[in-house]
């Protein structure tokens, strides 16, 4: 599935969206904090329309012991190496938030069913950098860095972890974290020296779940920040206040000559549009805002909470989710200020407006997804976080969580559930597990990066 | 020692020292317990203290109001005296609450930004 050249990827974003179709899907499943004493683990999942296992979970990695929480994860390698041919991308790193511990699983000797390569300890990684909380992976040509949200206390602003190609520890990536408050998600765009990362807040504070009056304490994020990628520090904030509660999920698109990146505001449930202008300071816009929504049990209404986002492989579609209301978005951002709501589907959630999606009851609402290159199928997971789940969705401990899939229109825009695939995590072997995020062996919407 | 009972394990019961964590404790004893961070910070471990003492001054993870509740972090807290406890999440009823049905007062924040509870004469 890798493109023509020597190296792991592809050589623009324009020949990753010819590649072929996926075939194997990897997320992961949690029991941390659902009752059932067993391993979170990573799914294989048949998405091959072809073949006699499509749509189910074909084989199940256990990690070496409870209570991780295994949440995002990253390539060891992705396009941004494209050109070296002596790397391959055949490791997936998976941190667990919880413990602090950092697997490597060799997804390419046999993908279908991929093994355990090798264990970072949190314990190592604590002492030796001082950091706990681990989140988003991003590889950098060969070496890899992963933010933490939180020093080895559970403080913020935690920081980056950096690894080499053989995955050693080589200590703190950042010269420094200057005025930065808390840390969650990055992405960076190196034609423009560019890196943005975006606030949640300290482990001690979103670990154990959510409290309202903790916004009002100021005990979370509302900033993004501009990092001078090379000199590896923050150079400008942007201050978003109440328009950007919580900003979570960052994206640049992925025509690397381009400064135009997105990140979703989830408690605010808005799109922040930042650029860089010609003068060379970096500016926001907000550029979608969700209204909250009345509910008979509820003395206020409820936001979306748009704990993700996505752009599409050609850079022609933003997806959104609403993980509390229920449904996902696609809008077209050819006009990056000005986009269009070109698609909405709906499943779970807390409106009520889709309680039942392909024969399975959805407990949770959309919100972890990952689309195809080619733009056309979009897979979307319900759990957000074992505690804000248990808070918000009491029910999926007994029903799990869902994958489903939804059919995109690249070229009108449109989004349909399709009626053949879906994954009922409830009915996993050892007891219901909650699946989240999503990677393909090729490469995906979420992980390559240009040089 | 101290006697620990597990009421919703069919009262077993174990004897710890008091010394270290009860988490590892009663898993060194054979007892199956949920965990995560390991140092009190992640509340995956949280069981409910029924009867008895223990000192979890360094959990970060509880509010006040769960605190009051009885809720108790296994990986940090030491008994202080023989205690009985419901473990795991069947102990969890009052641990999860929608934050914006149910909101906390400001005396039942986390103990570094709640207020001090004004006392009323009746």
């Amino acid at each position: 599935m890798e493109g023509l050249c020597c190296g792991p990827g592809y050589a623009s974003p324009s020949e990753a969206v010819k590649a072929p179709s996926e075939k194997l899907l990897y997320t992961i499943a949690i029991y941390t904090g659902t009752g059932i004493q067993k391993p979170d683990y990573l799914a294989t999942v048949d998405v091959d329309p072809k073949s006699d296992s499509y749509s189910k979970v074909i084989h199940r990695l256990e990690m070496p012991g409870i209570g991780d929480e295994l949440h995002h994860m990253g390539w060891n390698a992705c396009s941004s190496c494209h050109d070296d041919n002596s790397m391959s991308r055949k490791y997936l790193i998976v941190p667990g938030v919880r413990s602090n511990n950092i697997y490597v699983v060799d997804t390419a000797t046999n993908p279908k069913a991929p093994t355990l390569y090798k264990v970072i300890q949190g314990s190592e990684i604590k002492s030796k950098t001082n950091l706990s909380g681990p989140h988003t992976v991003h590889c950098l040509g060969s070496e890899i860095i992963i933010s933490f949200l939180g020093d080895a206390k559970g403080e913020a602003p935690g920081g980056y972890l950096h690894l080499n190609k053989d995955f050693e520890i080589l200590g703190r990536w950042e010269n420094t974290m200057g005025d930065i408050p808390f840390s969650y998600d990055f992405w960076y765009q190196p034609r423009h020296n560019v890196m943005v990362s975006s606030e949640w807040a300290a482990p001690n504070t979103f670990m154990p779940g959510f409290d309202l009056e903790e916004v009002g304490h100021l005990k979370y994020g509302r900033r993004l920040h501009i990092w001078d990628f090379k000199k590896k520090k923050p150079i400008q904030t942007m201050y978003l206040g109440e328009d950007g509660l919580i900003p979570l999920e960052v994206k640049f698109l992925h025509n690397p000559n381009s400064s135009h990146g997105f990140c979703g505001a989830a408690l605010s449930a808005n799109v922040i549009h930042f650029w860089k202008s010609e003068n060379g300071n970096w500016e926001w816009e907000k550029i979608i805002d969700i209204d909250n929504e009345p509910h008979s049990d509820w003395p206020i209404p409820i936001p979306g909470v748009m704990s993700a986002l996505l752009v599409s492989m050609d850079d022609k579609y933003l997806y959104i989710n609403n993980w509390l209301h229920g449904d996902m978005r696609q809008y077209n951002i050819t006009d990056p200020h000005n986009p269009v709501l070109t698609g909405q589907v709906w499943m779970g959630g807390l409106l009520g407006k889709a309680p039942i999606v392909n024969g399975v009851k959805v407990a949770g609402g959309p919100q972890m997804y990952q689309l195809s290159l080619d733009g056309k199928r979009l897979y979307v997971t319900t759990s957000l976080f074992s505690t804000w789940d248990n808070q918000f969705y009491p029910e999926i401990r007994t029903k799990g969580g869902v994958m489903l899939m939804i059919d995109c229109d690249v070229e009108n825009g449109g989004m349909k559930i399709n009626k053949e695939f879906v994954i009922n995590f409830g009915d996993e072997p050892n007891g219901p597990s909650r699946c989240h995020e999503s990677r393909y062996p090729g490469g995906d919407c979420t992980s390559d990066i240009w040089l | 020692m101290k006697k620990i009972t597990i009421a919703n394990r069919n009262n077993t019961t174990y004897e710890v020292k008091g010394s270290r964590p009860l988490l590892l404790e009663l898993r060194a004893l054979g007892l199956d317990l949920p965990y995560g961070c390991q140092y009190g910070g992640c509340i995956t471990c949280a069981a409910k203290l029924i009867k008895g003492k223990v000192d979890q001054k360094s959990q970060v993870a509880l509010n006040n109001r769960q605190i009051n509740d009885g809720y108790v972090i296994l990986c940090v807290a030491r008994a202080k005296s023989n205690c009985t406890f419901d473990i795991g999440v069947e102990s969890h009823d009052k641990l999860y609450r929608n934050p914006f049905i149910d909101p906390l007062a400001p005396h039942e924040l986390k103990s570094d930004i709640a207020t001090v509870r004004e006392i009323k004469d009746d």
